[in-house]
This record gives structure tokens, sequence and C-alpha cells, in this order.
């Protein structure tokens, strides 16, 4: 059960020291009520009061840091199941891996590629976060020199260590020790020494066991051991098992019903044998960084775009703003196509008329983020909303025609859109994969 | 001991049947029965729903059809015969669905063409069948009616209906007792309403499947996406207004710009990504009949859905 703010102060020394950074102890617990703060930046508490306040004011998913600089990224601190009761806030890492058993030039590839990929859409640049190595060779002087020829690309990447072995795992530190490297990872065997290594470098550390009960037990350990940075490969021996215990994680963690299972998930998208699957159920069910060999083009775009889709705001309405598009490099005779600016009905349409190749205007009118069929229906497109929309965007100083082309399934408007405007109509058709071949035919038929 | 999660949903997705064998009453070699999920997709322990079907989607007029496609599947688009048969036999599909385009030319009215046409598929392939009719809706009545006519017996999915026309259609799946699809734009609201005015003209909850419009990954799919969560939430909290398997039809996948641009080289392997991406991350959400069009898509998503039904305890406890 969470706290109430007075509960919480109850618990602090009332001292109003201000060395936590809020000027009284009454709203340093308020903000960890609120899970806004850490109770660690409390420097006057017993170990009692904080393990009491630790486990209920933190967030109920530890944000995690991983490595440093521009291309560091933080997971955790999700607080829903489902998307769309608020939102999913810090997306996850795509992680490439390379093996200390490939050769030099083939590790420094995969680096360079990580380091400079990126894939514009909708206005930002989507690209992978970071380069795993792992340590096949079973020597830790062939890990680290791996690790090593990662460094010397200079891509200032966040790593990810993958190795059973502690020795090979410090040999390796040397060269990336400053950069907070994710460790993957600790197990019932060999937990201390990999703690040790935690904490020497300020690593955040992956906790691997196939049971949730093992996790837990090692979270214990861990944070015993002084560890607090921590993720969790659940180890899945095959999709459905990743869903399953992916999805009982995140619930048990946002309900605090097991505390301890509080931390991000981490993913190896490559054991399965079907990489593409893996890594898409990653993305849309709960996996925070995701460990994968370097992606050809179709899987590389198609991952980042479903990441991106699934990490945009659903509360974001569905709309453009209104007005005036072109497509393509439109001139004074060129078509004037009016539809509404719900965005899916926007993009699709925009996209055929790019693949139809007749540069053209489109005209975006305000339905509210509504659809063609139910703005027609809920009267929210009229024939004003189009002779508005025509005046305000000077739609007729752009083209010497009075042409209007407007959809298929805003037919019924057709006779009352010329009377008001003084446009002539024409109806498009309803589907918008078919205003190509309607543009070359039916446009070019036009009085 | 980490228990599993009780969430306390009292609903149950309802069955749907698709296609009839003869001991059903029809010509098919295997019937579907979807549905009958109880909690989130994959999770529950007692798999009470099956994997989600595959449906190749093939057309009477490759005109309008992907050039992808064209190019991977050669003159048997030309073939529809051939081409339903290729569907069944190689490309290993569960469903086929017929679209009817040839009725998307402007003043079509060769409606015997369109008994014939399905009389062709349902011969060519024992496979349960999904038709996409016509979308004018001054055919629509003929149309869906010789649809019906052609597959009586052989429990169709027929689509789609939409809250502005589904008249004919539902009049067509009453009178040869076929399913629908009922389609509604990304909306969780407009889903319910449109269950509940077929309800009101005598379709029954086991003849609907829902619909909620799939954008294309990267244009808009995220909001099918939450469509798709929400409705099957709604249904395992009890309305058994949304408690339909959902349809997942991503049908501009293939010419979004990714795809159609990608380079000749990559372009098949984007296709088919894009495809895939889209269909497990649909089926993730909740849908239980995934349409695609590029063959290779199918054998990719049947392996990855046998592994994301695989007998597991979530605790992971053995």
């Amino acid at each position: 059960m969470a706290l109430k703010a007075l509960d919480i102060y109850k618990l602090l020394p009332k001292k109003n020291c201000k060395e936590c950074g809020d000027p009284t102890c009454l709203t340093f617990a308020m903000k960890l009520a609120g899970g806004k703060t850490d109770v660690d930046l409390c420097p006057y508490l017993d170990d009692q009061a904080k393990s009491i306040l630790g486990a209920t004011t933190r967030p109920p998913i530890r944000l995690v840091k991983i490595g440093v600089g521009e291309r560091s990224f933080r997971v955790g601190e999700d607080t829903v199941l489902y998307r769309h009761e608020k939102t999913f806030y810090h997306s996850p890492g795509i992680i490439f891996r390379v093996s200390d058993t490939q050769t030099t030039e083939e590790i420094a590839a995969v680096t360079k590629r990580v380091r400079d990929e990126k894939f514009t859409r909708v206005g930002t640049d989507l690209r992978f976060s970071g380069i795993a190595i792992e340590n096949r060779s079973g020597i830790a002087e062939t890990f680290a020199q791996a690790v090593a020829t990662v460094e010397q690309q200079q891509a200032h990447l966040p790593p990810v260590l993958i190795s059973k072995d502690p020795v090979a795992l410090s040999a390796a530190l040397v060269h990336c020790g400053s950069y907070r490297p994710l460790l993957h990872a600790a197990t019932r065997e060999n937990f201390k020494e990999m703690c040790t290594l935690s904490r020497k470098h300020g690593c955040p550390l992956v906790i691997r066991d196939a049971t949730l009960d093992g996790i837990v037990g090692l979270v214990k350990d861990c944070t015993a051991e002084g560890v607090q940075d921590l993720l969790f490969d659940p180890a899945p021996e095959n999709l459905g098992a990743f869903i399953s215990r992916s999805t009982l994680i995140r619930q048990h963690a946002i309900t605090r019903s097991v505390p301890e299972l509080g931390y991000p998930v981490y993913l190896d998208a490559s054991w399965s044998g079907q990489q593409d699957a893996c890594l898409a159920l990653g993305i849309v069910k709960y996996a925070s960084v995701i460990v994968t060999d370097p992606l050809t083009p179709g899987p590389a775009k198609a991952s980042l775009t479903l990441r991106q889709n699934i990490y945009t705001d659903p509360q974001k309405p569905i709309q453009m703003s209104p007005g005036l598009y072109r497509v393509g490099n439109p001139g004074k005779d060129s078509p004037v196509l009016m539809t509404v600016n719900f965005s899916l009905t926007f993009f699709t349409l925009q996209g055929y008329l790019e693949a139809s190749r007749v540069p053209c205007f489109m005209l975006i009118v305000d339905t509210e983020g509504l659809s063609v069929l139910t703005a027609v229906a809920a009267g929210k497109l009229n024939e004003t909303l189009v002779r508005d929309s025509l005046a305000k965007f000077g739609v007729g100083d752009e083209v010497i025609h009075r042409n209007l082309i407007i959809p298929g399934y805003a037919s019924p408007l057709s006779g009352r859109i010329e009377d008001a405007t003084g446009w002539k109509v024409l109806v498009g058709p309803r589907d918008a994969a078919e205003i190509g071949d309607f543009l070359h035919e039916e446009w070019k038929k036009k009085p | 001991m980490v228990s599993e999660i009780q969430f306390g949903w009292s609903g149950t997705i309802g069955n749907v049947m698709l296609g009839a064998t003869k001991a059903e009453g029809g010509t098919r070699r295997v019937s579907y029965c979807i549905g009958g999920g109880t909690s989130l997709p994959f999770i529950a322990k007692d798999h009470s729903s099956p994997a989600p079907l595959i449906a190749f989607e093939v057309c009477d007029n490759p005109h309008y059809w992907s050039p992808i496609v064209r190019t991977f599947c050669g003159d048997l688009v030309n073939d529809l015969a051939g081409w339903v048969k290729t569907a069944d036999m190689s490309y290993k599909a569960d469903l086929i669905r017929l679209h009817l385009n040839s009725t998307r030319q402007r003043d079509f009215t060769n409606i015997t063409a369109i008994g014939k046409t399905v009389e062709t598929v349902l011969s060519a392939s024992s496979l349960p069948l999904i038709i996409e009719g016509s979308n004018e809706p001054g055919i629509d009545s003929d149309v869906f009616q010789r649809c019906g006519e052609a597959g009586q017996g052989e429990r169709l999915l027929l689509g789609t209906a939409e809250a502005s026309r589904y008249r004919s259609i539902a009049a067509a799946a009453l009178a040869y007792n076929h399913s629908l699809i009922a389609q509604s734009p990304i909306d969780v609201n407009l889903a319910k309403q449109l269950s509940i005015l077929l309800k009101e003209i005598g379709i029954r909850n086991d003849q609907i499947v829902i619909d909620p419009y799939t954008g294309a990954l990267g244009y808009g799919f995220e909001y099918s996406y939450s469509a798709m969560e929400r409705i099957r939430f709604a249904a395992l909290k009890g309305d058994t207004d949304l408690a339909m398997p959902i349809i997942c039809s991503p049908t501009d996948t293939l010419s979004i710009r990714e795809v159609r641009e990608a380079d000749p080289v990559i372009q098949e392997e984007m296709a088919v990504n894009w495809e895939f991406y889209t269909g497990i991350a649909a089926a993730a959400a909740g849908a239980e009949i995934i349409c695609v069009r590029h063959p290779k898509t199918i054998g990719m998503l049947r392996e990855a859905f046998a592994s994301m039904k695989a007998r597991v305890d979530p605790t992971g406890e053995r």
C-alpha cells in the first residue's frame, strides 16, 4: 500500500535541513508520496524508516540509466500495463550484439553502423541504442580486446558486457568502466563478484534467472550488496514465456504487490531463432533493453517504427493541423483535394498521392480529428466548413481553376458545397488507394 | 512465492465459427472456432483460445493489387483459381480472403460474375473463406446477396459492415447463415455502437468479428493497437457488445512509403517485415485473424504464433 504524505512525514526527521533539496520535510514527504523523489536523498533517516519508505515511495519501476553522454538512455519508471491508460514513457534500447570471436574489422563495422545509422520519420531521428559485446571465446584477454576495439571507434555508445565470468568482465571494464556499461549477468552462482564489479564501476547490473522467485531472491541479495540499478533477464524459453513473465513482472511492479519486481526487463531477442518476433514482442510487452544480432534493413526499419508508434503518447489527439498541404511541386492548374484532419486519413491519402506522381494540393479541413465517414454523419463536415477553409487558406490564390475533389464518402455534400463555394465539385473515390487512377483518368477528363 | 496475476475478470471472448465441414453442412476440409479467451492474449494458463489464424488475401482484379505481390506471385495473380490453390497448398494459409475489387470499377454491373468468382474460389481451395464485397451502396445489396448465396452452407465471413452501411451485408449473413466483419474507425465506443446496431437487426454475437481498422505500421498503427487492447479489455471486464474476436487487416501496408520506395534489392524484405511486425504486435494486442498479402509473411507468422502459444508457467516454475 502506498503511504500518504502525512504518514511519510511522521517518519522523517522534521529538521527542515534542506539537504535533500526541498525546502521542508513536508514538501519532501509530498514528493515521496507521488514517487517523484528518492528516499536516499535524506541523510538523516534511520535504516528502519528507510526500509519502510523505500518500498512504498519510490517509483514502482526503478529508473536506470545506461551509458553516459549524448547516447545514454534511461529505462524504467513506467506505470501502466496498457499504453492507453497513460502512456509508455521510456522506450526500450535496441542494442546490436557482437561477439569477441569476430574479427576486429567486423566488430568495428557494427560499432560504426550503430554510431552513424539513423532513419528519420515524422521529424524524429530513429537510431539503435548501443552495442553489446559477448564473451563467447571464454577468454578474458580476447573479451577485453573486443571491448577495446568498440571503444576505439569513438562511438560513445552505451555498452552491454555479456559474460558469466567476473574476471573477463573485470578485464573489459578496464576499457569502458567509466561509461556505465550494463553488466550481464548476475546469477545465483556469481552475484557476489558481479555486485563487487557493479559497485566499483557504478554499473547497472542484469539479474538472470528463469523463475520469478529466483529473481526476487537475487534482487534481495544484490540490493543487500549495495547494488540498486538492476534489470531482469527472465531467460524465457519461448515467446509465450516472455509475454507471460514480462507481463507478470510489470503487473506485480506497478501494483507494488511484489515490490522486488520493480526493475526494468532485459531481453535477449536472438536466443530464440525468432529474433524478429522476439524484438516486436519486446517492444510491445515491456522490455527495456533488447539485445539483437545486427538487423538487415527490413527488420531495422520495422522495429524502429514499431518502437516509435508504441511509445507515442496515446492521449495526443489523432489530428493534423488544418491547412493547405503540397504534394510534390503543384502549380496553378494542379488538382485540389479536400479531406478531413484525421491524421490516418491524411497520411494514407498523402502516401497514395505521392505514389501517383501528380503534384497537387491537399486542403485539410478541421473535423476535430474525425474520419470522413464519421464527420459527414455527425455533420462536422459540411459546406460551411469547406467554404470557410477555402477562404482561410487562400486556396483561390494558389490555383486558377475552381475544381475541388472531395472524398467519395462526402458525395452527399457535393451539391451543397458547389452552392456554398461556387467551386465545381468532383467526387473522388471512397478508397484512397484508387486516387492515383482517379487523377490520371477523371481529372484529365474534367471540362 | 511470486503468484500469478489475478485480474478478476469475468468476461470471455465469444466464439465465432469460420467455415463448415461436410459434417457441419458445408464442403470445407476444416472449420475454425475462434474466440474463447478469458485473459490477456497469450498469457492465460488454460490456453482457452487457439493461435491466431493467418488469412492470405487475393483479389479478382489484380490491376489494383500491390506490384510487390504481383512480382512475387507472377502470372498466378491472373489465374484466381490457381492463386487460391497455391495460397492453400504452397503458401499454407489458414484462410483465404477474397477481395472482390472488380466491383470497385466505376459503373460496375456484372453481378452474375461475382457469384461465379466465389464458386471458383470455393472449389479451388477447401479452406474457409472470407469475402470482401463491394464498397458502393448502389450495388451492395446485389453483391452480398450473390456472395451469400454462392457460399450457402460454407459459413463465410463477409466484409465489411460499417455504421453507415451494414444492412445489405447483414441481410446476406442472416439469409444464408454467414458471419460478418464489423469495422469501426479505431474507436472502442464506435465498435460497440456498431455491434448494437447489428444486434438490433438480428445478427447474433457469434456472427460478428470486430475490425477496429488497422492503420499501417508507422501510419497510425499505434491507434489501432490500442483500440484492439481496449476492445479486449472491455470484453474481459464483461461488455458482451465487444466480446467478439478481432481481425487485423492492415490493407495499406504494402503501399506505404517505406515499402513502396524501398530499394528494389530489399523491397521484398521490407514488405514482408512490415507485414510481420504489424501482425505480431496486433496478435499481442488481441487480434485473432491476421490478414497478409505477401506469401512469405505466412510462414514467419505461423512459427512465431506457435512459440507464443507454447505452454508455460508464467512464474517460471517447471
